[in-house]
């Protein structure tokens, strides 16, 4: 039955987040072992979260699997979980006029006022503050820090 | 054989087309991943609106 679906957290080693999830997916499907889903969310760093009816098969099917260290005692809902399935942009938070810093690719450690936010894109256009004249660049929306929100003016 | 994600459906794939939506509209920046196993199931399919067990990208750019 769908009710009683639990969420389960698996820690792993940092960084193979994925290759615990794909190797959790191939044990459970030759092993026929009732794990209905496996998530792997970026901002979760070193788990992993698995949908299963019971926590005993989880760590039945880690057992064999590298880079799987253990089983969270304890379980979740999907409720809990819901919001990881729903990333936000990360544009979210750049407002036009904001101040930011850039943080890598050839303008890095440049500041700029925002001029424009693509939330769809994920990129946002910006102005320098040390070019001579000012030139609309644009670049990805992961690649700065923002140092000023707009002001309240 | 670096993985890809469609841009429509977010499954994540190797090769060139989706096979479900058949669009050669993928990208190689993806992150989050979500493996449906049991779709007729699984809470997370039903709130992803999957149906059919397959891996899937949560944010594709």
């Amino acid at each position: 039955m769908s009710e009683d679906s639990k969420i389960f957290i698996i820690k792993t080693t940092a960084n193979q987040e994925k290759s615990v999830s794909e190797a959790l997916a191939r044990v459970s499907k030759k092993e026929l072992l009732d794990i209905r889903a496996i998530l792997s969310p970026e901002e979760l760093k070193g788990y992993v979260l698995v949908e299963a009816p019971e926590a005993g098969l989880v760590d039945m099917a880690i057992q064999a699997i590298p880079h799987a260290r253990a089983i969270i005692k304890g379980s979740s809902n999907i409720a809990e979980i819901e919001h990881f399935l729903k990333p936000k942009p990360v544009v979210t938070g750049i407002k036009e006029g904001s101040i930011i810093e850039v943080t890598s690719g050839p303008f890095k450690g440049e500041r700029a006022r925002v001029k424009r936010v693509d939330e769809g894109r994920e990129e946002i256009t910006v102005e320098l503050f040390d070019a001579v004249v000012p030139i609309p660049i644009t670049i990805r929306g992961d690649t700065v820090r923002v140092l000023k929100k707009e002001k309240e003016d | 054989m670096a993985e890809k994600a469609c841009r429509h459906c977010l499954r994540v794939l190797e090769g060139l087309n989706c096979p479900i939506c058949g669009t050669s509209d993928l990208s190689e920046e993806w992150s989050g991943l979500v493996i449906i196993l049991d779709p007729a199931r699984s809470e997370i399919a039903k709130k992803l609106g999957v149906d059919i067990p397959d891996k899937f990208a949560l944010k594709v750019r």
